[in-house]
């Protein structure tokens, strides 16, 4: 019987290979060992471009194309190393100061071992990402080496090692090699120094004492010439690391549960996840949905709270019965309570500074002082965070943080920065330019949050220049909502047509261009879009059939004729995701000459298009609906206010007004179908800013105006969008792309429904969207003729958003577009500003054998990772664009003060929120605003009626039409030039 | 965790550490069990398999043995049929994978390899020599990391070499797979030589076995996705790579026959005339 259990020591080939073994846990809480095989060889190059032993044996590809090297022969000195020298940095240094490796000036030829990019990966996939892209940039020289599977780099773990001991000790191996490697193969002391950089202080003293120049990164840059700017991205915490002893840090958060304690707690049901988010009136009260209850929890206060940063994974306990409480009624703003605090001196003070304390107690009289005990809601407190969403922060130092000395020393001082984004708490910062970065728009990030702190610890990573100019302020919008808007690389602008602009639709119709294509060159096809309008989508066209039908087509720039699937164009525009529109600047998902040219159904020009052609009787039932890839004509590009013109007048006869009055005809009744099956007209306030023409200064505000053209383009894009779903749907079942809009569940009315209900009468059904759309039909007010529309826009926040899926995610009644009352839609009527249009054209291109299915829009992971970006990028565009609009609101009302009608939307005990419909802005009055000194109140929740008495006598309720004085004001809290409204009379 | 299969563009290195046209530690031992009329052990990388050949035998008492209860696919035709059957049954142990699912004897995926081996099995076998019997070929799975049906392929020819059973040639197994996804569509993706677990379950891939040192496929199977322009750099490094595995079970066979009649085990000249022992 021969033995079969040693076979690896009985293997000469056997010393190269390594067995590693990892534990990880999984989902379901269960351990799972793993055993990897790793085969250690001696090829991997080191890469430096100085040695000639690893270029005999560098690897190639299966196509016998050998990897280039990549760091330099002369790398960059510093004061201590004249010959040059190569960096490898561990873990930590990448964890805390990547920004640090971005920089153009310094960190050049940096080695990034396997081990490094291992642990990075597990602890930040954000940073893993940045590094990756790091190495492959070209001039930075970031070489991967795999220390992990070199023999002479490889180390096991000693028994009782820990992981991270080992690792470190893998990183300080792997330093030493590469020093003794590169010594080897050049004349003495011309080798450059591989130095090690780490924040701990442990491996740095092993690593001397193994005679490795090692570094931690201040004494790093210290060397560096022009280093000073630098130290300051480096991260507080790492002074921190090595210097912890001298903190003093009374911890004043509560410790975090264990991860093993918060699955078996969530696992039991006992505790919940879910995402952090904090309200937009007072920083110190919380929301978080669990999917274990209807309505969200409530987490009051900063012990509560406990460090959790809006847009964190966290988990929560649910706090006693006799701790529940109604959310606050109060504004809370953390400037004006934490105003005076000083970054320095914050271990002494107690937990809950006095002034926070104050606001607390008023919030529990209030609360105690209602009888009816059933308004108090669940609260709860966070146990954990399972996943951080920091990200780097717009924002600006806060002069009273700031000390006289600072402004001109070079010590390092500590300050606070406040973000834009009032959600996020102050952050304190230590850097040596004070002097400098006061009055400037900041980007900073978060490093740390520890219980003895406050405020989290950041650094700063760069400025953006003067607070309040357009430059700075407009970079800032885009870095705030995550717009990429960096030019187009190289490699994108490669994949476009090499014609240029003199790229024309082939004359002949034997090119392959026109292959499948039918002309439609002879139909009187015309687009109606915004004034100025240059990516234009999407053009119309009706005629009369000799059956008495009307043949009806939407034409739709066919961007996916040149935008071919995975090429880098692609892939940009499938990470930009949506084009963004700011006040005074567009920034475009796909280059100009595609977008405003090559593509776009510009007149009098020949364009590739992709078209959906209906056959339809006089009442606009759909006979019949084909889809086919075209070249068009278009005959005139309108202005939804030319077109309006038009068509209002009686004189113009021509065959191309006529046919506008048919489309518009129609889409009259298609609205009427729409409606009667209960699709909701929703409302946000639209304004448009006019700019002076030369200085593209803003000067005036308007509410858009709303043109009978402009519902006609809506209609028949909205039926293009429905048919081409129904059609991906069917040849695709799994993988067509979708839009679905949820129906919002009933509790998010609430509030409303009470509201009006108390106040006007009026009782909101939001059983289904039908009976929403009659309910909301019947809130008027026939005094006043803005309260439906105002009532509109409120409802609109109750709502859900409406979101990008696969459609194998979802089961078919989760299709529904709920505002549309559409069973299917999808997005396909605007390619050149929307990446899920383009995934929509090339499915449907394949629905109809056009071409054949490019694995991309077929694979669902891909599909949904795509949708996921998208949803994401949406939603911060719009965010974006209003964000720009209320700069620009506020530009344009700079130095001016005028009268203005608004009304109550919102009301607290200590203020009241303001909508002015002229301005399509709100605003918040406190208490304090009304009178000096400020007047006292009193707040009745059940009428929604706030009565004041002493300095200022006046009686304000919900949805009361007050005058109020706007001005502009600079918001001393977040920096910005806003709109500051002041009460003329209730 | 390591990294994923999408760093091998880094420095054209695998999640273990591999070239791209590198086969994984194989060792292999035959004649394991003393009881059976041919045995295996084989190992590529951490993928463990056990083999038990037993036959041909008549049909009669033994014929309730292995191949009775194990729901084989036939090779040569049944049992009444002039070939003999090939009879396969695979057990795939529950501690043999991470997750130590149990898999049922009738789980599809377990018929298809069984029937998959029975046809590649008696392709070479000289089933026609032993009409009306049986040949069982029993497998266990001891470990699980990748290229299963590969090393079940090979542990098979090995135990059927012990055996006895004339054959035609080695049948050598491995697999290939695609250094980037289906869905990446990548045309510069490089070929890859005998997957692991992790490469299987992140990359595209398929098994293909040949017969002896010629290029005669004997077993294709390709189960997941992929571009065909990149199929013919997969299947000339799976080709490429049945012709090493060839080379080291060849070994395998020599060195057992050496050591057996050095130890007087068999006696010199039985039918080990046509054998170069050196
Ligand atoms: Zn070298």
């Amino acid at each position: 019987m021969a033995s079969i259990k040693r076979s690896l020591e009985s293997d000469p080939f056997a010393a190269n290979i390594a067995s590693k073994v990892y534990v990880r846990s999984t989902k379901s809480g269960k351990v799972q060992k793993i055993v990897r095989e790793v085969y250690l060889r001696q090829d991997i190059p080191c890469s430096s471009k100085l040695c000639r032993a690893c270029l005999k044996t560098a690897p190639k590809d299966a196509a016998g194309r050998p990897i280039p090297f990549v760091l330099s022969d002369r790398p960059a000195g510093t004061s201590q190393f004249p010959q040059g020298h190569y960096l490898v940095p561990d873990t930590n240094a990448f964890l805390n100061a990547m920004d640090l490796f971005e920089q153009s000036s310094a960190f050049y030829d940096v080695v990034v071992l396997q081990i490094v990019l291992e642990e990075l990966r597990n602890r930040s996939l954000p940073l893993y990402n940045r590094l990756v892209g790091l190495t492959k940039s070209e001039d930075k020289r970031f070489y991967v080496f795999f220390n992990e599977f070199r023999l002479e780099t490889y180390i096991a773990r000693d028994d009782g090692e820990t992981v991270n001991d080992r690792n470190d000790r893998a990183v300080r191996k792997a330093t030493k090699w590469y020093g003794e490697h590169l010594a080897r193969s050049q004349p003495k002391g011309q080798a450059p120094a591989v130095v090690m950089l780490s924040n701990d202080r442990d491996n740095l003293r092993k690593a001397k004492l193994d005679g490795i120049p090692a570094f931690s990164l201040v004494e790093y840059v210290k060397q560096l010439k022009d280093g000073e700017s630098l130290l300051d991205m480096i991260p507080e915490s790492e002074d921190g690391e090595l210097s912890k002893d001298k903190r003093l840090g009374e911890p004043i958060y509560p410790e975090y549960f264990t991860v093993s304690k918060m699955m078996t707690g969530v696992k039991a049901g006992l505790l919940h996840q879910g995402i952090f988010s904090v309200s937009p009136y007072n920083y110190l009260e919380g929301s978080i949905r669990v999917p274990a209850f209807p309505k969200a929890l409530v987490i009051l206060g900063r012990e509560n709270i406990n460090r959790a940063v809006d847009g964190d994974v966290v988990v929560v306990e649910v706090l006693p019965k006799d701790q529940w409480k109604e959310p606050s009624t109060q504004v809370i703003e953390e400037d004006n309570i934490t105003k005076n605090e000083n970054p320095d001196a914050e271990a002494g003070d107690d937990f809950v500074a006095g002034k926070e304390r104050k606001a607390l107690q008023e919030e529990v009289k209030r609360t105690h002082s209602k009888t009816t005990e059933g308004h108090a809601q669940p609260t709860a407190k966070v146990v954990g965070v399972i996943k951080r969403n920091w990200r780097q922060y717009v924002g600006h130092i806060d002069q009273s943080s700031v000390s006289q000395s600072a402004q001109q020393g070079r010590k390092q001082e500590s300050v606070f920065v406040i973000p834009m984004d009032k959600k996020i708490p102050k952050i304190r910062l230590r850097t040596r330019q004070v002097g400098e970065l006061v009055g400037k728009r900041i980007l900073v990030t978060i490093d740390s949050w520890d219980r003895g702190s406050r405020h989290p610890t950041g650094h700063f990573v760069r400025s953006l220049g003067e607070l309040e100019t357009k430059a700075a302020e407009t970079e800032a919008l885009l870095l705030e909502y995550d717009v990429q808007y960096r030019p187009f690389p190289k490699t994108v602008l490669d994949c476009l047509p090499k014609e240029g602009h003199d790229w024309k639709v082939p004359e002949s119709t034997d090119d392959p261009g026109w292959r499948d294509r039918e002309d439609l060159r002879n139909l009187l096809i015309c687009s109606i879009d915004p004034i100025g309008c240059q990516d234009i989508d999407d053009a119309l066209h009706a005629r009369p059939l000799p059956n008495g039908n009307i043949e009806v087509g939407v034409h739709i720039a066919d961007v996916s004729h040149f935008v071919k699937p995975s090429n880098a164009m692609d892939a940009e525009a499938s990470i930009r995701a949506t084009t963004v529109y700011l006040v005074d600047k567009r920034i475009d998902m796909l280059p100009m000459l595609l977008g405003t040219d090559l593509c776009s159904l510009k007149p009098y020009v020949e364009r590739y298009a992709f078209s959906v052609i209906w056959e339809m009787n006089p009442n606009a039932d759909i006979v019949n609906a084909r889809f086919t890839k075209s070249v068009i004509k278009s005959r005139e590009a309108f202005s939804y206010e030319q077109a309006q013109l038009r068509v209002n007048d009686a004189s113009q006869q021509d065959e191309l007004t006529r046919s506008i009055r048919t489309l518009l005809a129609l889409s009259k009744k298609l609205k009427h179908k729409r409606m009667d099956a209960g699709a909701l007209s929703l409302s946000s306030p639209e304004v448009k800013v006019q700019m002076e023409s030369e200085t593209s200064d803003p000067i005036d505000v308007k509410i858009k105006e709303l043109l009978d053209t402009m519902s006609l383009v809506e209609e028949f894009m909205l039926l293009a969008n429905t048919s081409v779903a129904a059609k991906i749907y069917d040849a695709f079942p799994q993988t067509a792309i979708l839009r679905r809009h949820a129906a919002p569940p009933k509790t998010n009315f609430d509030e409303l429904s009470n509201q009006l209900r108390v106040k006007k009468g009026v009782e909101l059904s939001v059983e289904s969207s039908r009976a929403l759309a009659d309910s909301l039909d019947a809130c008027v007010d026939p005094k006043e003729p803005f309260f439906n529309t105002l009532i509109r826009i409120m409802a609109t926040r109750c709502m859900m958003s409406a979101e990008y899926f696969c459609s194998g995610t979802q089961s078919y009644p989760e299709f529904r577009h709920y505002g549309l009352a559409s069973e299917i839609y999808t997005h396909f009527t605007s390619p050149i500003r929307r990446y899920a249009d383009l995934v929509a054209h090339r499915q449907l291109a394949a629905a109809i054998e056009y071409e054949i299915v490019d694995p991309s829009v077929r694979s669902r992971g891909r599909l949904e990772a795509v949708c996921k970006n998208i949803n994401v990028r949406h939603r911060n565009a719009q965010l974006a664009g209003r964000a720009s609009i209320a700069y620009y609101v506020g530009q344009a009302l700079r130095g001016k003060a005028t009268e203005e009608d608004g009304f109550v939307m919102k009301i607290f005990s200590n203020g009241f929120v303001v909508l002015v419909p002229r301005f399509g802005i709100e605003g918040l009055i406190r208490l304090r605003d009304l009178a000096d000194p400020e007047p006292v109140a009193t707040y009745d929740a059940e009428t929604y009626t706030l009565t004041t008495t002493g300095s200022r006598e006046i009686t304000v309720e919900l949805f009361q039409k007050v005058r109020v004085k706007v001005t502009d004001q600079k918001d001393e809290t977040t920096g910005k030039r806003g709109v500051k409204m002041e009460l003329v009379r209730a | 965790m390591p990294l994923d299969t999408s760093a091998y563009s880094l420095a054209l290195l695998r999640v273990d550490g591999r070239r791209w046209n590198e086969l994984r530690r194989i060792h292999a031992q035959i004649r394991t069990q003393a009881a059976a009329d041919g045995s295996s052990y084989l190992e590529m990388g951490h993928t463990k398999v056990m083999c038990v050949v037993n036959g041909p035998s008549e049909p009669g008492p033994r014929r309730g043995g292995v191949g009775g209860t194990s729901a084989a696919g036939s090779g040569g035709g049944g049992g009444q049929s002039k070939d003999a059957e090939v009879a396969v049954s695979v057990v795939v142990a529950g501690f043999s994978s991470v997750d130590r699912k149990r898999r049922g004897k009738n789980d599809k995926r377990i018929l298809e390899l069984q029937s998959t081996i029975s046809s590649a099995l008696g392709a070479s076998l000289h089933t026609h020599l032993f009409p009306h019997s049986t040949i069982s070929i029993s497998l266990h799975v001891l470990s699980l990391d990748g290229s299963l049906l590969a090393a079940l392929i090979n542990a098979a020819t090995l135990a059927c070499v012990d055996a006895g059973i004339p054959m035609t040639d080695y049948v050598a197994a491995c697999t290939a797979g695609s250094t980037s996804t289906y869905a990446a569509n990548d045309e510069s993706a490089d070929p890859l030589l005998d997957l692991n677990h992790q490469e299987e379950q992140e990359l595209p891939g398929l098994t293909v076995a040949t017969l002896g040192d010629s290029d005669r496929v004997a077993v294709l199977v390709c189960e997941s996705r992929v571009q065909v322009g990149r199929l013919e750099g997969m299947l000339a490094v799976g080709v490429d790579g049945c012709k090493q595995v060839r080379g080291i079970i060849d070994r395998v066979v020599r060195d057992k026959g050496r050591r057996m009649l050095q130890e007087g085990t068999v006696e010199k000249g039985v039918g080990l005339e046509d054998m170069d022992l050196d």
